[in-house]
């Protein structure tokens, strides 16, 4: 396999100024145990930008964005966040700083009603003000949601619980989501639903979006740049054009 | 509309805490079967209220008049002694009961709030009575240093512990914790300074301004029992306890404990400290059981390896179980009921752990959540206080602002 992450990076990427930079992974290497996940992984993230990491099951994908959140430590490598280097900052810390994850993982709680879920999300906000000014925006966007307040959040479908995580992410206003496999085990048409809430959130909030997906088409259809992850490295990255048209997704590990 | 009215009143509060506690009153004073009858009344008209919400609107009623509950509970909570006059054996339940209330109050933020099921509770009530025994009799220190450093040193004790078993999870914590339990009885045992096997007697015991706790006192002509005083002491103990309890219980720690309890990484994904809320369960925990071990040393005068063996941490456990876990209110209720149901089936030893062991397991079949259950918290009060907030990179305006700009692009 031909390994093409250490290609020269693009003129485009070059010019972009430092204070556009919003997320930089530098060498990445990240192991349990004995058992590598991710090797030399390289990737950058431009403010107000969607970027998309796709990748087969077990290729990495959920390790990249634990160790970006820091729930599992990198060996080697730098993460940079805003000019800071958060390569050894607690998890809470780099939530605080400005990251959310939405996933299936760090999922919901289903014994307490979706009001309160959506009140714990926002732990970091102070002001009682702006949290009831949150929750409203919250509500618009989300109408879904609104409809079911009171209910608990373990009797939500799986696309409500969806739309749940993304909404908890949503009221702390990150400058940067980062979203794990948002298509999950959902209906087509409710992915396509959440594609749609994804883009919206990214062009009227300027939201920057980390995808991490397997969904190729829905991904790409909707993101700035992509990255392929196979079996812990990059493997191929460009603008969703580029990667349609490369022959990379006809292997049929990757589709 | 009236009936609304006047079950929302204040009244309503002091007239709950007058019937729970006429209800402890009578369960203490009378003959065991009666007494087990009043508690099995007790806890079968509670499962029948429980079919209307009644036990949720009656812990509303006490959170929204906070000062009236905690105010005539401590008024009644002091006259009650007197009500025991010279019945020595019911004073010395009554004064149990209280302070494994406290104890339980303390493994209820491991147990309950953070869900870290730690079988060493008896362990840290043993420091802190090995402490004050060290602390008087070896030392001829005044006790009250002894209470202070027994807190202190439990909850030293509860951070040292706390510290390795942050990343043991569910049985494995709790192995670790059994073992801990098992470690210190075997310690305190084989451990010539503090007596070994005989463990210590002659426990200073505590003084109040020289005014001695544990002695007959005659009021208006009627002779009190010797543990009167302490028992006083030990309500007040309580009330602080428990005031201090509910005011974490509604903290933005407590929030972040009840988190961590139900998802560690969603926790962690909220920003959340999870370690820091895994050890100040610990630190408060452990500082909670030395107390009631420190008081326990008042009121026996001796500290024994056998006091605190791993029977009276599955003791403490089964309170809280019973109590319910991750309520204050209830997990002192727990302990006052097992308590009083082990010391009054001491007469026929034999059954003792037969009829506890039942009352466990019918309570656990019924009722698993325990008398009064585990609440989600109430996140409107998050806010309230105006907590230190973490730094942000970016300001969120400079977000926006960036979104206006690449909208008119």
């Amino acid at each position: 396999m031909i390994r093409m992450s250490s290609m020269p990076i693009s003129e485009e990427v070059m010019k972009m100024s430092k204070n556009d930079l919003l997320l930089e992974v530098k060498d990445l290497y990240t192991s349990y145990g004995r058992i590598p996940m991710l090797m030399d992984v390289s990737f950058r993230l431009r403010e107000g930008e969607i970027c998309t990491i796709l990748g087969a099951n077990g290729a990495g994908k959920t390790t990249l964005v634990k160790t970006i959140l820091g729930m599992v430590k990198a060996d080697q490598g730098t993460i940079t966040f805003l000019d800071k280097d958060i390569t050894n900052l607690p998890t809470h810390k780099r939530v605080a700083g400005g990251i959310q994850v939405s996933s299936a993982e760090t999922g919901t709680f289903p014994k307490m009603t979706v009001e309160k879920n959506l009140r714990l999300g926002a732990y970091n906000i102070d002001d009682k003000n702006l949290l009831a000014e949150r929750l409203e925006e919250a509500y618009e966007s989300f109408p879904v949601l609104k409809e079911r307040l009171q209910q608990k959040a373990g009797t939500l479908s799986g696309g409500e619980r969806t739309m749940l995580a993304l909404a908890r992410a949503y009221i702390n206003k990150p400058a940067l989501l980062i979203m794990d496999e948002p298509s999950l085990g959902l209906a087509p048409i409710v992915v396509d639903e959440v594609f749609r809430i994804v883009k919206r959130l990214n062009q009227e909030n300027g939201m920057s979006i980390m995808l991490v997906e397997q969904n190729v088409v829905k991904s790409l259809g909707v993101s700035d740049y992509g990255y392929i992850i196979q079996k812990g490295q990059i493997i191929f990255e460009g603008s969703p054009d580029e990667i349609r048209d490369s022959a990379i997704l006809d292997n049929p590990v990757m589709s | 509309m009236k009936k609304n009215k006047l079950l929302d009143s204040p009244f309503a509060v002091i007239f709950c805490n007058l019937i729970l506690f006429l209800l402890i009153y009578f369960t203490v004073m009378s003959e065991y079967m009666i007494s087990l009858a009043i508690i099995a009344a007790v806890i079968i008209a509670i499962l029948v209220v429980n079919r209307f919400d009644l036990i949720n609107k009656i812990f509303d009623l006490y959170i929204r008049h906070k000062k009236t509950a905690l105010i005539s509970a401590l008024v009644l909570g002091i006259l009650y002694p007197f009500s025991l006059t010279d019945n020595v054996y019911v004073a010395h339940i009554a004064t149990l009961a209280v302070i494994y209330g406290i104890a339980c109050l303390g493994l209820n933020f491991q147990m309950g709030s953070t869900d870290m099921t730690n079988f060493a509770p008896a362990a840290f009530m043993g420091i802190g009575a090995y402490t004050v025994g060290i602390f008087t009799v070896k030392m001829g220190f005044n006790p009250w240093l002894g209470m202070l450093a027994g807190v202190v040193f439990s909850g030293v004790f509860g951070f040292l512990i706390g510290l390795p078993t942050l990343k043991t999870k569910g049985y494995y914590l709790s192995l670790v914790t059994m073992a801990i339990q098992l470690a210190f009885t075997e310690l305190v045992r084989v451990w010539p300074y503090v007596g070994g096997d005989d463990g210590m007697s002659g426990v200073q015991r505590y003084k109040l301004f020289g005014f001695e706790l544990y002695k007959r006192y005659t009021i208006f002509g009627i002779r009190m029992s010797p543990q009167i005083p302490y028992l006083l002491l030990c309500i007040v103990f309580l009330v602080i306890c428990t005031y201090i309890a509910m005011r974490v219980y509604f903290s933005r720690t407590g929030i972040a404990m009840n988190t961590v309890a139900q998802d560690e990484i969603a926790a962690m994904c909220m920003g959340m400290n999870v370690s820091r809320t895994k050890l100040f369960a610990f630190v408060i925990g452990g500082m909670y059981c030395g107390l009631a071990g420190a008081l326990f040393v008042g009121l026996e005068g001796y500290v024994g390896p056998a006091t605190y063996n791993f029977q009276k941490s599955l003791m403490l456990i089964c309170m809280v179980i019973l109590g319910g876990m991750d309520n204050s209110i209830g997990v002192v209720l727990g302990a006052f009921v097992l308590a009083i149901i082990t010391e009054k089936t001491r007469d026929f030893a034999d059954f003792q752990q037969l009829i506890y062991g039942a009352v466990l397991v019918i309570m656990l079949i019924v009722r698993p959540d325990g008398i009064i259950p585990w609440r989600v918290r109430n996140h409107d009060l998050i806010t309230k206080r105006k907590p230190k907030i973490l730094e942000r990179f970016k300001p969120e305006e400079d977000i926006a602002e960036k979104a206006q700009l690449k909208a008119e692009v």
